[in-house]
């Protein structure tokens, strides 16, 4: 029982970080510019299939897997700003259009996927190859896991330095909290989205190979990471890093507890339960603001 | 208007005039209830009308199994689109609704009686799907907006998860594949999937030109103002729903005696939701026959012709698919359909 | 009996006290001012009657019912309709069919209920928009968008009207037209209740004022009395910077 609880501790807080990185995407692009982008669970895939494209030893390029782990963030970092400057900076306008759009993206870049790489579940290269026995909690971890436990704290960090003491990154708050505002204050609010995205697409990418390595890749695995961060950030609060980081670990431990205890398949259902009482009790999330965007 | 336009106009001008008199007639008869046409319109309408009543005459085998495909997906466009097109509360979850009519038809089959006639079947899976629709209203009473819609893009993720926990009486992945098919043959087949859908358009049309549609669109656009009315918007929210969802029960059990059997990926998959608006769109949302034509469009074109003339494999067809609804979605905002009901008014000279 | 009765109405969101135990009676046929400078809460008055806000405390009283637990259709449909300060008309619809929503009755099994186009004709008439129907809301001048918010409330039928700040944004020659309007109104039976933070230009219209200030009841009275109660015009006085 002890054994069980340390284990769900350890692995709990290795998976959260991971979540945390995509919640805190996915709320960025909401808070900056009031766009649900549906696609963002996508470009956790896309992370996970260029890291598999560039480090794969069937592939041309056999990169080594920390090469390809930077390439594989910076081209989802890319394709986010594409996906911004290329289709939603046309259709912002229409909130509805554009969740539609973002969805249809995601499903157009599952069929690509198919085309390319097969509908088959694919296998990556850990970045670190390896495990370790944890004799005092009595689990085996691998070192892949620590490493995206230890990376995704070090993105989050350099966020919240970039946000809190840079005067770009001032810049990014100051317009989730009040667009008009920003405006008013000579933020030029273009500049601040394409960053927003570009930051969002590549904590994605970190996202996707983690979750690609220590969960699955395929063509579908853009969904589950795009259900989770909307369950965190509805949680944590929309537009609200810190609140996503909470609402991060308290939905990666509830789901490593729930596999734990009661199985893989009620796993969606119980953050579904925690995600209606949050909205029945606290509409607006544990650090959030309410639903309006000016 | 250009002089292309106009030369154009003078000759659709024309054809409209000497289309006038039928239109004319039909809008005495029941112009009042599902809106006025022009002569072109009138062709439009009834041409289409004409092409799909006799469609197994002159069409191949293929066409005729792709209409019959595409008019049960017109039955879910169409009622998708008089909940979530009209109010503005887009559900991500409609595919539950068709599913649970079909899961319950299955799984009684399956679990209670494979000899259970249809006659106490499909009521039993209309009236499923109508309490999980009202099911799905309830966030909507509280949320709104894309919070609404997050919360039933969720909600299908859920129930997808759940079918493989209970597969004893659901058949998990591969689903239960015992279901008695209507008929063998695919033209009486066609007719069995064609005249329901006829009218459901039929009735879902009167309904949207309506005070009904009329106060569903407000919603749409102006909540408060539906209530400083004195109608209460949250008795319509959630009739909506109900009027979506028992057209969705009708659909859900053609289709699954149109396949002889449930599975999750075929029924409740969030991708089949999203197909559902995807056609609602092209077509034109809020407009009724404009998601009836975007089945029928992206149906044909996906099962017939990219599949049996062009040869493609599945996810090729799936890729131009989804990149054409993308492109609609982009640059054609109002739908396709919609487009050509004006355009084709615009070349008619004047709405009578 | 008065035709609105607000007994002690308290309105509080969270530790803000918007409305502070307001009492006042309308009686049928009266045209009554509600002024207090902006902010003072009288809006609030309004929302809370037309149950947009629920009360914290106190209870509304409309033709011998009480109203303060019915829901907004409920209030409108028992003869009450308020027309806001914010116009919102349906940008999709022409001026006709923002009209027709309002009458249109609250069933989902009335397909084709409501008022004929004789009726809205006769609606927008009384405000003066009857050459307007066909246009769509942002084609109007201002004015006419302000006209189209109160034949939008007459289309309801109400006993009791609740003006917000209905003369904002017209110049003089707009409000004076207006305000022989609403004495039109009153001539055929509807009661009325004007909030405006402007205290001037109504007192020529209003049979008496209720005058509101930090959420507090600060007297009511004769226009004459209003204007020369001391502890208004100190009230007044206290926010002229800002208004």
């Amino acid at each position: 029982m002890i054994s069980q609880l340390l284990s769900i501790l350890v692995l709990g807080a290795m998976i959260s970080a991971v979540y945390a990185l995509i919640a805190i995407g996915f709320t960025m692009i909401f808070g900056v510019g009031g766009v649900l982008n549906l696609a963002h669970g996508a470009l956790i895939m896309i992370g996970a299939f260029a890291y598999l494209g560039l480090t794969s030893s069937a592939g041309a390029l056999s990169l080594p897997p920390v090469v390809g782990f930077v390439l594989a963030v910076a081209i989802t970092a890319g394709a986010s700003y594409v996906l911004y400057a290329g289709l939603v900076t046309y259709i912002e306008d229409n909130i509805v259009i554009t969740f539609l759009a973002t969805v249809v993206v995601a499903l157009l870049l599952t069929e690509l996927i198919i085309i390319q790489f097969g509908a088959e579940p694919s296998q990556l290269i850990p970045v670190v190859p390896g495990s370790i026995y944890l004799e005092a909690v009595g689990t085996r971890i691998r070192y892949v896991e620590l490493v995206a436990f230890i990376v995704s704290w070090i993105a989050i960090g350099l966020l919240w330095y970039y946000v809190t003491k840079t005067d770009e990154g001032r810049s990014i708050l100051a317009t989730s909290m009040s667009t008009r505002g920003a405006e008013l204050t000579g933020v030029d609010l273009g500049t601040v989205k394409s960053r927003t995205w570009l930051i969002a697409g590549a904590f994605a990418g970190i996202a996707g190979v983690f979750i690609g390595t220590l969960q699955s890749t395929t063509p579908e695995m853009w969904l589950n990471p795009l259900a989770l961060a909307f369950i965190i950030v509805v949680i944590g609060g929309i537009g609200s890093i810190k609140g996503s980081v909470v609402a991060a670990y308290l939905i990666g431990y509830l789901e490593t507890a729930s596999i734990e205890i009661l199985g893989p398949s009620f796993q969606g259902v119980l953050s579904l339960i925690v995600l209606a009482a949050v909205l029945l009790v606290l509409p607006h999330g544990l650090y959030g603001r309410e639903l309006v965007h000016e | 208007m250009s002089s292309a336009t106009d030369r154009l106009s003078t000759v659709t001008g024309r054809l409209d005039q000497s289309l006038q008199p039928l239109a004319d007639g039909f809008n005495r008869l029941v112009g009042d209830y599902v809106g006025e046409l022009n002569g072109l319109q009138f062709a439009l309408v009834f041409g289409s009308l004409a092409a799909v009543l006799t469609a197994p005459f002159w069409g191949t085998f293929g066409l005729v199994r792709a209409m019959t495909v595409a008019a049960i997906w017109a039955i879910f466009a169409m009622s998708w689109d008089i909940q979530s097109g009209y109010t503005g509360y887009i559900s991500f979850g409609h595919s539950v609704l068709s599913g649970a009519a079909a899961y319950t038809t299955a799984m009684l089959v399956h679990n209670v009686d494979p000899e259970l006639s249809m006659a106490i079947t499909i009521p039993v899976s209309i009236l499923a799907a109508l309490v999980v629709g009202l099911l799905i209203a309830l966030p909507s009473l509280r949320l709104s907006g894309p919070y609404f819609s997050l919360i039933t893009f969720v909600a299908v993720l859920i129930f997808y998860r759940l079918i493989p926990s209970f597969s004893a009486y659901t058949g998990g992945e591969t689903g239960i594949q015992s279901v008695e098919v209507f008929t063998y043959d695919p033209i009486a087949r066609y007719y069995y999937m064609i005249v329901p859908m006829l009218v459901i358009a039929v009735v879902l049309t009167v309904i949207a030109r309506s005070n009904i549609g009329l106060i569903l669109v407000s919603i749409r656009e102006n909540e408060a103002a539906v209530n400083a009315a004195g109608i209460d918007a949250t008795k319509f929210k959630i009739f909506s729903f109900a009027l979506s969802s028992i057209p969705m029960g009708i659909g859900g059990v053609l289709l699954v005696h149109f396949t002889g059997g449930v599975d999750p990926t075929t029924f409740i998959v969030v991708d089949r939701s999203i197909e559902m608006i995807a056609m609602a769109v092209l077509g034109g949302m809020s407009s009724i026959l404009g998601p009836l034509g975007g089945a029928f469009f992206l149906i044909v074109l996906r099962d017939y012709i990219l599949t049996d003339l062009a040869g493609l494999s599945s996810p090729a067809r799936w890729t131009i698919f989804w990149g054409l609804v993308l492109a609609v979605l982009v640059f054609v905002r109002e739908g396709l359909f919609r487009k050509l009901w004006h355009t084709l008014e615009r070349y008619g000279g004047g709405q009578p | 009996m008065s035709l609105l009765e607000i007994d002690g109405v308290t309105k509080r969101f969270g530790g803000l006290v918007a409305v502070n135990d307001v009492s006042f009676e309308i009686d049928r046929g009266e045209i009554v001012g509600l002024i207090g400078p902006n902010g003072s809460g009288k809006s609030t008055v309004f929302n809370c009657i037309m149950s947009i806000y629920d009360v914290t405390d106190g209870s509304i009283t409309f033709d011998g019912t009480d109203i303060t637990d019915h829901r907004t259709h409920e209030v409108v449909n028992s003869g009450l309709s308020r027309v806001s300060q914010e116009s919102n008309p349906i940008e999709s619809m022409p001026v006709a069919g923002n009209i027709q929503l309002f009458t249109l009755p609250n069933s989902v099994t009335s397909l084709r209920g409501g008022a004929s186009d004789e009726e809205i004709y006769e609606y927008a008439a009384r405000v003066d928009i009857e050459d307007k129907l066909r246009e769509m809301p942002d084609e109007l001048p201002h004015a006419d968008v302000r006209r189209l918010e109160i034949a939008k409330a007459l289309a309801t039928e109400p006993d009791l009207l609740l003006l917000d700040e209905p003369f904002a944004g017209m110049n003089q020659a707009e409000i004076t037209e207006l305000a022989a309007t609403f004495e039109r109104f009153r001539e055929e039976g509807i009661t009325i209740v004007i909030v405006d933070h402007n205290m001037g230009g109504l007192m020529n219209l209003v049979d008496r004022a209720i005058v509101i200030n930090n959420g507090d009841k600060l007297m009511e009275g004769t226009p004459t009395q209003v204007t020369e109660d001391p502890r208004v015009q100190k009230a007044y006085l206290g926010t002229a910077e800002e208004t």
